[in-house]
């Protein structure tokens, strides 16, 4: 076993000169590079990285590039290799560790730079007598932030380690501490690692005044907006948009559902502002889909068909590309601008204090909630129970609209109820979701991909192009009846006494009104 | 994971160099490799600057009281490590004839290794012995040397029988010329006629060259010392070679 290695903070009257002078006065020590190097921290937007406790550096110099991951807890090096330059995605790496190591926690995600920290690397070697190398050392003299040393043991030379840690010690009175670069760099951005996380979570106080607290949500969904508008405007990596359009969906939740907590005048002005904002998101967002489902459709192909179907790549990749420029000159403009920062301001601006006709002055938030999540609960049963084997579809897709609004006021709210009950019914929500998204979206494609191909026939593509894709359509049909069929026994599992018992014991409660 | 072994039943015809500076070249590559250098006379542990000595020596290896992980030392070079010699290897046909299936031997000390590193290299001693046997039964690929000299055709010839009559068949025998000097009219004569009769020879062939010579004085891999050469690129273009025919299993 290769021995981990130790990281030390320098204290800021040591200079990287002083230091290895002092040093070489107990060991013989090679200087064998020093570089200006720009260190860049990279995760995905979701930390996937953190969270698997992995760090991902690259370190950029005139004369040499290399991508290191190091485990967050130890410092351990799990892998480094020489890179040119930085990828974004991991099926874009060389085959090797560094890929297999990335792959299966970053999936589709894209790699997004943290911080940059430039410093002067030092790389010292210490020698023993046939001068070969027995322990690495690096000195990383920061322009930002405190110098770092790092020891980096070498296997079979274990001894080596423990006399240089004995010398730090004893000399420069050093101790080995946590590897602390990610903090460090983080705090130089202001940031937090797991500062921003998809999942919505907010916490209430259950007495607040629902107009206090509805603002409090939009609030949080507009800095949700604010931070993946950047990264759609650069196409970094769909989830950016998708969640920029999720936080969109939220806000027109709250204005629909909960539209008495603000005066109509303002509800009227933004929910057109966020439809608008909605509809101008959604053609990327469903060519992202597309483009990201694709490896799947060619695998529902016969192998001989699968490489017919590049030409719908082509059609799409292009339809994206200019789709998301359409959507960067909407987001550019500043009509845009305007409206999102009137809606901050207006958030931020105190509540009405007089008492007037409306709920959201007289409930408690906690009354709001109970109200409106049994009232739109009802909903959804009522919609889902009329459906029948001859119902249209655009019954089932009402009901998945119902049923989105029903989670989005769950996760507004799931602070004010029980953990537990509030898992359980999100979890049978979520299930019973699945198949109506399902049943939608196998719809929407077979239909769109039925139009894409009229589109392809103007430019002389070839047959097995269209045959492939009428299999494609074909695979998309079944998988839709499939989830069809499915739809009544997911909402029977929906439906089940303790789901309905809970829903009852924690939102059926009468509200009153204070007086 | 491939487990290369350089060898030849001579000695003398660059087994050594073969074996440092393709591992060299594949640790550049990103791939984790190791050399075990298993001729006493521990020429590559030389070339590495490491101590050619084994704590408890041949013995204790073999009978697997010290598992092969805990001797192996790092080079001077990324993703390149070094399994040392030890002087007690001059036993090492001894001390695998006292176990039981001694040719079986090796491969059992290597399997632990299989997941840590993607090539390892074996560097052989001459000679056709119980160790060698043990090699063979554990090695992917024989990577052969051949000096273009009269007697090369011959031990090749009797490299392949020996596959062939002991059922080698997992073993994948790969040729090709080293210290080739153009120079000489008989080098290229030969390995003209060579290369016609054994088409399996490669078409890399590492020349003659002093660069090469200068390992022991540097005691490191050619390309650590010579950025660019002839006997580089031949280095690593036999490397690119020899990925491209080995078995994908």
């Amino acid at each position: 076993m290769i021995a981990i290695p130790l990281h030390f903070d320098l204290p800021k009257n040591l200079s990287a000169k002083k230091f290895i002078n002092k040093l070489s006065k107990n060991l013989d020590i090679q200087l064998s590079n020093q570089q200006y190097t720009i260190k860049i921290l990279f995760d995905s937007f979701d930390w996937r990285l953190y969270n698997a406790d992995i760090i991902c550096e690259f370190n950029h110099s005139n004369s040499a590039s290399q991508l290191s991951l190091i485990d967050r807890n130890s410092g351990k090096l799990l892998a480094l290799e020489n890179m040119p330059d930085m990828m974004r995605f991991t099926d874009q790496f060389p085959k090797g560790r560094l890929r297999t190591t990335l792959a299966p926690v970053l999936e589709m995600r894209a790699l997004i730079p943290l911080c940059q920290l430039p410093h002067n690397a030092h790389q010292l070697n210490i020698l023993n007598k046939d001068q070969k190398i027995i322990l690495r050392i690096q000195l990383d003299e920061h322009e930002l932030i405190a110098n770092q040393l790092h020891l980096y043991p070498l296997k079979g030379y274990d001894k080596a380690l423990k006399k240089v840690t004995n010398i730090l010690q004893n000399t420069f009175d050093l101790n080995p501490t946590k590897y602390s670069i990610l903090k460090a760099g983080l705090k130089l951005e202001g940031r937090k690692p797991k500062d921003y996380s998809s999942k919505f979570r907010i916490n209430i106080n259950p007495d607040m005044r629902a107009d206090e607290a509805c603002k409090k949500i939009y609030q949080q969904l507009i800095q949700v907006m604010q931070f993946n508008e950047a990264g759609t405007l650069a196409d970094i990596d769909t989830e950016f948009l998708h969640d920029f359009r999720v936080a969109v969906r939220r806000t027109r939740t709250g204005l629909s559902q909960l539209k008495n907590t603000l005066p109509t005048k303002e509800i009227n002005r933004y929910a057109d502002f966020f439809a608008w904002l909605g509809q101008i998101t959604g053609p990327t967002r469903d060519l992202d889909v597309y483009l990201l489902s694709f490896k799947k459709y060619k695998e529902v192909l016969p192998i001989s068909l699968r490489e017919d179907l590049t030409p719908l790549y082509t059609l799409l990749k292009d339809k994206q590309k200019h789709a998301q420029k359409k959507l960067t000159e909407n987001l550019s403009r500043s009509e845009y601008r305007t409206q999102l920062n009137d809606w901050e301001t207006f958030l931020t601006q105190q509540p009405i204090t007089k008492k007037g006709k409306k709920n959201g002055i007289h409930l408690t938030v906690k009354q709001l909630a109970d109200q409106r999540i049994w009232k739109v609960y009802k909903h959804v049963l009522k919609e889902a129970k009329d459906i029948s084997e001859s119902s249209p579809a655009e019954a089932l897709h009402d009901l998945r609209k119902t049923c989105k609004k029903l989670r989005y006021l769950l996760e507004f709210f799931q602070t004010l109820y029980p953990e537990d009950d509030m898992k359980i019914i999100l979890k049978a929500l979520k299930k019973f979701q699945t198949v109506l998204g399902d049943f939608q979206d196998y719809e929407v494609q077979e239909i769109n991909i039925k139009q894409f191909s009229e589109e392809m026939m103007a430019n002389k593509v070839s047959p097995n192009t269209f045959l492939a894709m009428g299999v494609l359509v074909q695979y998309l049909d079944s998988m839709k009846c499939q989830a069809r069929a499915e739809f009544s026994n997911q909402f029977a599992l929906f439906e089940q006494a303790e789901n309905k018992h809970i829903f009852k014991n924690l939102f059926s409660n009468k509200f009153s009104v204070k007086k | 994971m491939k487990i290369i072994a350089t060898y030849n039943i001579k000695g003398g015809v660059g087994k050594t160099a073969t074996a440092v500076n393709l591992a060299f070249i594949a640790a550049q590559n990103n791939f984790k490799t190791l050399v075990w250098d298993l001729d006493p006379q521990g020429a590559s542990s030389f070339y590495f600057r490491v101590k050619p000595k084994v704590k408890g020596g041949s013995k204790a290896m073999v009978a697997g009281r010290r598992e092969l992980e805990g001797l192996i030392k790092a080079t001077d070079f990324e993703n390149l490590d070094l399994l040392p010699a030890d002087f007690s290897f001059r036993n090492l046909d001894l001390v695998l004839d006292a176990r039981k299936k001694p040719t079986k031997r090796l491969k059992k000390l290597l399997t632990p290794l299989t997941h840590d590193y993607d090539y390892i290299f074996l560097d052989c001693p001459p000679n056709i012995s119980l160790l060698s046997e043990s090699i063979f039964e554990a090695s992917d690929i024989l990577l052969s040397p051949i000096i273009p000299t009269t007697l090369s055709l011959r031990t090749l010839e009797q490299l392949k029988k020996y596959i062939k009559d002991n059922k080698l068949n997992h073993l994948q025998l790969i040729p090709f010329f080293s210290m080739a000097d153009k120079r000489k009219k008989m080098h290229r004569e030969i390995m003209e006629s060579l290369a016609e009769e054994h088409p399996d020879i490669l078409s890399t062939a590492i020349p003659y060259a002093s660069d090469i010579e200068r390992m022991g004085w540097e005691r490191m891999p050619l390309g650590a010392y010579v950025r660019k050469s002839r006997a580089t690129e031949a280095y690593m273009a036999l490397w690119q070679e020899i990925l491209g025919v080995i078995r994908l299993t």
